[in-house]
């Protein structure tokens, strides 16, 4: 066919009309993500609070909320934390997993494909606060099925291995995303690639390295860098421990609700909040410039 | 019924590409018209703006007489045909069919009365409660075709009506097309990469290249006397010889730099005449009925097309000579065709 | 191949399928048998089998009320991101606008950026101010917000894979621009709506955080929120209610998904087609 047109105003929408198609979207997209997220930088530098004298009369009061975030052990810990469980349930656990889990099933009959790929997405795509009441049922000391299972009753999970129970956790709930991405990933490998290393001699490991890495490897990039941004925003650590115990799995998303929405400290968690957006911006520019460099 | 008219028609896109290149021609009323050109030379481009879904950056459209030039696509009474049908997918047959009538707001049941008998017309009576899922290339051609119909408009618009089927179908659906077109009498316009199906349908053709009409005539004109030897190499089956003079050596007169045009179906083994060569014959390719033989005359490929049984064997030595009636005599410099052989040949 | 490498190659690959299965089955099962229990305890258990539980719904002043909640946020959310997403996305598909592409790749990564943890706080006082705390609305306004670019950009895509020629034979029979949309443009483009449409609805029904901080009257709550104050309310958990209400609200998400799978095929895995 001829050669493409670009964006060719098939029905004669027009200009003036294609403006008015945009801007309800585009108002609620400014209304409810630009402007909050610049608002950010204006709330951090006051001493906003809902309730109290700051209320009526909130003062700008320059980078003391910085100061004090960098100053404030607990700020600190909460960083620790999320590091942590970014690095344990996204990086390690939900890469590693959803790439065994994809390769598993290819050579797997289909009943045990469909069960396996089933559970795995359900525990993706349930609700969260339902997810979370499973689990700390499952975990209880008392009666939870963990301890049923393992014949150990009286380890209260939560409690005694908080950070763990929540990495092990947010793995499980996560790992079918990775799943179908490297599903779809181990597909587009052309088998006939594969096929010229086995006539060539080689084992399953060599085929991998040789064959299978090379073309997985810039989606195994994206991909965590995706999922790593995703759980460095999760909230869900608080349906299951909200924090606790002793602020022992206070990641940053539970962090900010404490301080800011419950506490009332607005400016100093807008601060925070600032500090999550520039870590999210970070992320996601890194992993867009990855995307275009492959798509070219 | 309309002719149309192009005065100095041009589309430039930004970046300063000209897709149209300040184009004049008049296609005659009930004219079955091609515009034959390679991928990207800008045919496809015209047909839309005669449509009025490209507008035009510089120039006149007429349609009948009347500068259409700004008006847009659904108020210049043109129907067009697109290469993939564009059949509404959700749509019946029937309701495929009358769609333009919908819109001219045509009553409903008059307008299934005018569907069914169109498409009647062009046998597809046992399909009209058909998705265009489930019929064939060949129908999905006719209900495109019946819908174009229907509105009856004064012109008709195909871009590349014939690409999308079979070869086999092919064939068949140039003459199901030239008859149809004939009888209709609509003034048509269509666009074609396929030089073999401009010249069996077309009454007129205009050679297109980078944007602007090389040559423009009726299929005898082009294909016997091609106007430069961009349109020579693009016409034909089998590409025109295109020998440099100075093989010949002094028998062409006049102008140093010629190239001497003559086509492989004018060309004989064997046989001497003005314009004869001698060379090695280096392959013999079998078309079925004929033979293209391919010599080799002092580094230069010349090819002759021979009756099936005729072929001399390979690496022997022959005389190759064209008809010195058929000979065309190109200036290489531009490519242009010089008139003086022309009078000469014919 | 029966070299005892390989057999035992293929044992603890079998194993390995075994634990994963169980890992991600287990927490699952009490979903599945509880709800049914007439007396369920916090493991899995084979049930006593009764529908009492699902009886016991009506006696929480909050159960039921809540997911009518979340029927209204979710249902709203899905008609404005289906409704403003689909017009944003025609429009810069098939429209030269200025400065599209950098409209386009800014959505892109606000969207990624500022997600409902990371704006937890201003939203919270943006809505406080102008008076849309403790009201569904609000939630249903902020949840669309959130959606919208990625909607945008996945309907845009579509659009843009949709061959223009079904609009341009239209208008060259004559339909105005909004005949060729209502005629051509909407039937054709049903799949790709329907996929923004059950996508924002799901994610919408099982929000969780933009209720929780944006809502104080406990019967405008949605389910997600009622669900969480369920199991951590003081004293003994109500485990037949929990169980039978955690069924109900998760039931309506998984029903979506095989629909959508079975009809569409739609499986979203960042980026690669499959």
């Amino acid at each position: 066919m001829t050669a493409v047109r670009g964006a060719s105003d098939a029905a004669g929408l027009g200009r003036t009309r294609a403006v008015a198609f945009i801007t309800p979207g585009f108002l609620l997209i400014g209304a409810f993500l630009v402007f909050p997220a610049l608002w950010t930088l204006y709330l951090g530098v006051t001493d906003y609070r809902l309730t109290g004298i700051a209320a009526a009369d909130p003062q700008v009061v320059g980078l003391q909320n910085y100061t004090d975030a960098v100053a404030d052990p607990a700020f600190r810990r909460s960083l620790v934390l999320t590091l942590a469980f970014v690095f344990g349930s996204a990086i390690v656990g939900q890469t590693v997993m959803g790439f065994l889990i994809a390769s598993s099933m290819r050579s797997v009959p289909t009943p045990v494909k469909v069960v396996v790929e089933t559970l795995v997405l359900l525990a993706w795509i349930l609700p969260s606060s339902v997810v979370a009441f499973l689990w700390v049922a499952f975990l209880n000391r008392g009666g939870g099925t963990l301890s049923a299972i393992l014949q150990s009753p009286g380890t209260a999970w939560l409690l005694e291995y908080p950070m763990a129970s929540i990495i092990v956790f947010n793995t499980w709930r996560g790992t079918a995303f990775s799943m179908l991405l490297f599903s779809a990933a181990l597909s587009a490998v052309p088998p006939s690639q594969l096929e010229t290393a086995r006539l060539a001699g080689a084992g399953a490991w060599e085929r991998f390295r040789d064959v299978v890495f090379p073309h997985i490897r810039g989606h195994v990039l994206t991909n965590t860098l995706l999922i790593s941004l995703w759980t460095f925003n999760d909230f869900s650590p608080y349906l299951l421990t909200a924090g606790g115990p002793n602020h022992a799995t206070e990641t940053l998303p539970v962090f900010i609700y404490q301080r800011a929405i419950y506490g009332g400290e607005l400016g100093y968690g807008s601060a925070i909040s600032l500090i999550m957006l520039v870590i999210n911006l970070v992320i996601a520019l890194f992993y867009i410039r990855l995307l275009r460099e492959r798509a070219s | 019924m309309a002719s149309i008219e192009l005065v100095g028609l041009s589309k430039v896109y930004a970046g300063g590409v000209a897709a149209v290149d300040d184009l004049s021609l008049t296609i005659g009323d009930g004219e079955f018209f091609a515009l034959l050109g390679p991928s990207g030379c800008g045919k496809t481009t015209l047909l839309r703006t005669i449509a009025g879904l490209e507008e035009a950056t510089g120039g006149r459209l007429l349609l009948d007489g009347k500068d259409v030039t700004t008006l847009p696509p659904g108020k210049r009474d043109v129907a067009m045909v697109f290469q993939d049908y564009a059949l509404f997918p959700h749509m019946d047959v029937t309701d495929n069919i009358s769609y333009p009538l919908r819109i001219q707001k045509v009553p409903g049941e008059e307008r299934r009365q005018k569907a069914a008998r169109t498409g009647a017309g062009l046998g597809l009576s046992h399909l009209m409660d058909r998705r265009p899922g489930q019929l064939s290339g060949g129908q999905q051609q006719r209900v495109a075709l019946a819908r174009a119909i229907a509105c009856q408009p004064a012109v008709f618009l195909f871009d590349e009506p014939l690409s999308n089927l079979d070869a086999r179908l092919r064939l068949e659906a140039r003459t199901f097309l030239k008859r149809l077109q004939h009888e209709l009498g609509v003034t048509t316009v269509f666009v074609t990469h396929d030089q073999a199906e401009a010249l069996a349908m077309a009454d007129k053709i205009a050679v297109m290249e980078a944007g602007r009409i090389r040559q423009l005539g009726t299929p005898s004109e082009i294909f016997h006397r091609p106007a430069n030897v961009f349109v020579a190499n693009f016409i034909g089956s089998t590409p025109m010889n295109l020998v440099p003079g100075a093989l010949f050596g002094d028998r062409t007169e006049g102008e140093d730099d010629v190239l001497v045009g003559f086509r492989p179906e004018y060309t004989r083994i064997g046989t001497d005449g003005p314009y004869a060569l001698r060379g090695k014959v280096a392959i013999v390719e079998n078309l079925g009925a004929s033979m293209l033989v391919s010599v080799q005359v002092d580094g230069q490929s010349v090819q002759a097309l021979v009756p099936e049984g005729e072929e001399p064997e390979v690496d022997t030595w022959v005389l190759i000579a064209p008809d010195p009636r058929r000979v065309l005599l190109y200036r290489a410099g531009d490519g242009e065709l010089l008139e003086a052989s022309v009078q000469a040949a014919r | 191949m029966t070299t005892p490498g390989a057999v035992v190659r293929r044992i603890l690959f079998y194993a390995f399928l075994a634990v994963v299965a169980a890992f991600w089955a287990l927490p699952l099962l009490w979903l599945v048998f509880a709800p049914f229990d007439a007396n369920p305890g916090l493991t899995v258990k084979l049930p006593d089998v009764t529908l009492d539980n699902f009886r016991r719904l009506g006696e929480s002043p909050y159960a039921l009320s809540s997911l009518r909640n979340s029927v209204l946020i979710a249902g709203g959310t899905m008609v404005l991101v289906t409704g403003l997403s689909a017009l944003a996305a025609y429009a810069l598909s098939r429209v030269r606008l200025p400065g599209r592409n950098m409209l386009l790749y800014g959505l892109l990564l606000l969207s990624s950026i500022v997600t409902g943890t990371a704006a937890m706080v201003p939203i919270f006082l943006l809505m406080f101010e102008v008076g849309l705390i403790d009201d569904r609305s609000g939630v249903a306004l902020v949840l669309t917000g959130g959606l919208l670019p990625a909607a945008i950009f996945i309907l845009k895509d579509f659009m843009d894979a949709t061959p223009r020629s079904y609009e341009e034979s239209a208008r060259v029979f004559g339909a105005s621009p909004f005949q060729v949309l209502r005629h051509v443009v909407l039937p054709i483009a049903r799949p790709g709506l329907a996929t923004i449409a059950v996508w924002s609805l799901v994610n919408a029904w099982g929000d969780f955080l933009t209720a929780y901080i944006l809502l104080r009257d406990p019967d405008k709550s949605p389910a997600g929120v009622v669900m969480y104050t369920f199991y951590t309310e003081g004293g003994q958990a109500n485990l037949p209610l929990i169980s039978a209400f955690s069924l109900l609200y998760a039931l309506p998400v998984v029903v979506l998904y095989l629909f959508v799978n079975r009809r569409y095929g739609f499986r979203f895995h960042g980026g690669i087609k499959s």
